[in-house]
């Protein structure tokens, strides 16, 4: 048995609970929250890949101890606990995620001289649930976890005490109070239909035509699944609030937000397309959610005077990058999709930090208002500039090898105009960032601009730049990751 | 028209009726009651899933045989997800009520368009 993976999820659930008790306590709180931060990526870096059978349920021991008119029917072969699977792709999105909640933490760390133990309570139990999440093979198990990230993202933005958090929160409660109940009810009729909710079991049973694949209550389980998914991800028609839930957190809470949101949109969409890939017009369905996305966020990112607001529709629209990667639906789009989440996670979260020193030393996120930031700290400047490129695909950076990856694979299966698509939005993204790059950093510094903060902090300049070496890190050598991605898709596919 | 039918169709009825009050209702309080309404109806649709017409409560008790049990038991998986399923509304709910004390104090009017109509 291997211990290290359960406790991917167990070292952040008990941090959380400490950080909440020792809330008072700064030396305490600063102290336990960085240990955990650093061990959580080590854990990912260590485990061996494997499977955990919880409450020893594994399924061959089980097979021996049926009833004898169980023997051989469907039900035989199902497992009857939760199971968790690690394998290699699981290891890069967690110490990834790990990565960027430790920068997050430290950042906060010195951006706030009184730390909140509910805060960093937040932060790791929404690192406990999407870890979850990421490891689970039980649709139900999942459906747990993301209702708790759901949760916990609506705490972050509470406790980020920013103007209407109040009422962003309250509307994503509403809505994720509908999509959460919308995918309760899809892995019901999962179940009525196929009697698991584990994923293996319901692949077994409909590959094998114990069920019939084109039953109407799958058709609809999956058309509930979809829709689950589109909340958790921020597809269109939720990319508004989406956008709105980062830009009203911290920065550094926004860029773990970020990240939640990618693997709540990882996790759930290799679910869809290991369960529901065979529907007709499954790819088709993803596609036109994808196109969506970048289509109305970028547009939308390119009127904002609020460059948090802007940042926030851009992180959305590359969603939709990854949603195209998976609606191709070729072994090498879906090794595209899982290379270009793998950047989001990286990427807005050193624009999230990087840009959001501009509100740590103004207080203010209205462009018409800023300008001449260069002269605060250059060197940050260049940081967020080259994260910029890194966003729009600009060589070499990670952003780059993956959109080339996507555009690829959409010429090789024939989407000519998927591929013109991306281009064009990827030229959008770029120029609408340089415009709020100038505008902030480059352009005359306004005679009534105040400075709450005088000087970003060195902890934070040190997360930026680490963020940054991973891009480029991820840009030149492309293959640390993508290797495993073409494998995995392959054996998806 | 059998038990487990007449609670699909509850269900059913909860979740649209739940639905409109969600969307269409101005009302804070009543939004969130609607969204109790939908979250119990999708618990209801799942337990309806673990319904035998005459089987016995899935506890294996001394003196079952095996066997008599597997034929005879309801399905027990939708129960343990439907309790899980509970904590998680009655989670969601608490939070949602906190997060309305909050907006009543702040705006003094329980009108969702009232609330969101000067924020930015």
């Amino acid at each position: 048995m291997n211990y290290l993976i359960p406790l991917m999820v167990v070292v952040p659930i008990l941090a959380a609970l400490i950080v909440n008790i020792f809330g008072g306590n700064d030396k305490t709180v600063k102290a336990i929250s960085l240990v955990v931060a650093i061990a959580i990526p080590l854990i990912a870096i260590f485990a061996a890949v494997g499977v955990q059978y919880f409450g020893g349920h594994d399924p061959a021991l089980i097979a021996s101890l049926l009833p004898s008119n169980l023997v051989g029917t469907l039900a035989a072969s199902y497992n009857t606990g939760i199971v968790y699977i690690f394998e290699n792709i699981e290891r890069i999105f967690i110490f990834l995620m790990g990565i960027v909640a430790f920068l997050a933490v430290l950042t906060y760390f010195a951006e706030k001289k009184k730390v909140s133990g509910p805060y960093l309570y937040l932060i790791f139990m929404g690192l406990a649930s999407v870890t979850a999440l990421m490891l689970s093979n039980d649709i139900f198990n999942m459906y747990v976890f993301f209702e708790i990230t759901a949760l916990t993202q609506v705490g972050i933005i509470v406790a980020s005490s920013t103007e209407d958090n109040y009422e962003i929160a309250m509307k994503y409660m509403i809505l994720g109070a509908i999509g959460g109940p919308m995918l309760l009810l899809g892995i019901g009729f999962i179940l009525g239909t196929i009697g698991s909710v584990n994923i293996n079991d319901i692949i077994y049973a409909i590959s094998n035509n114990f069920v019939n694949p084109y039953s109407p209550s799958l058709v609809i389980g999956f058309a509930l699944i979809l829709f689950g998914w589109l909340y958790s991800a921020g597809l269109p028609p939720f990319h508004t609030i989406k956008s709105a839930v980062y830009s009203k957190a911290r920065p550094n809470g926004s860029a773990i937000l970020q990240g939640f949101s990618v693997l709540c949109m990882f996790a759930f969409g290799i679910a869809m397309y290991k369960i529901f890939a065979y529907i007709p017009y499954f790819n088709t369905a993803i596609i036109l959610f994808a196109i969506l996305a970048m289509v109305l966020s970028i547009t939308m990112s390119a009127m904002e005077v609020d460059f948090r607001r802007m940042i926030a529709f851009l992180a959305v629209g590359e969603l939709g990058f990854i949603a195209l990667g998976f609606g191709i639906g070729t072994q090498y789009s879906i090794a595209a999709a899982l290379f270009q989440a793998t950047n989001e996670i990286v990427i807005t979260a050193l624009l999230f930090i990087g840009f959001g020193t501009v509100y740590y030393l103004t207080k203010t996120s209205d462009t018409r208002k800023l300008g001449g930031l260069i002269a605060v700290d250059s060197t940050m400047t260049i940081m967020v500039l080259l994260g910029g490129f890194a966003l729009a695909g600009v060589p070499p950076f990670n952003g780059f090898q993956s959109k080339l990856m996507l555009v690829q694979a959409a010429l090789d299966a024939g989407y000519t105009e998927l591929a013109v698509l991306a281009i064009i939005v990827s030229v959008v993204i770029f120029f609408t960032f340089v415009k709020a790059f100038h505008t902030v950093y480059l352009q005359p510094k306004p005679k009534d601009l105040k400075f709450a903060h005088e000087k970003i902090p060195k902890a934070t300049v040190f997360s930026v730049a680490i963020l940054l070496i991973i891009c480029l890190v991820l840009g030149i050598f492309p293959n640390i990751v993508t290797d495993i991605f073409i494998t995995f898709a392959g054996g998806l596919i | 028209m059998d038990f487990q039918m007449a609670s699909l169709f509850a269900s059913g009825a909860f979740i649209i009726i739940g639905l409109f009050a969600a969307v269409f209702i101005d009302n804070l309080i009543k939004k969130i009651i609607g969204i109790a309404f939908i979250e119990e109806g999708a618990n209801l649709f799942l337990i309806c899933l673990g319904y035998k017409a005459g089987g016995v409560v899935p506890i294996f008790m001394l003196g079952m045989s095996a066997d008599w049990f597997a034929a005879n038991s309801a399905y027990p998986l939708p129960q343990a997800l439907v309790l899980t399923s509970i904590v998680i509304g009655a989670s969601t709910l608490a939070v949602m009520l906190a997060l309305a004390m909050v907006l009543y104090r702040k705006h003094g009017t329980l009108s969702v368009s009232e609330m969101m109509g000067d924020e930015k």
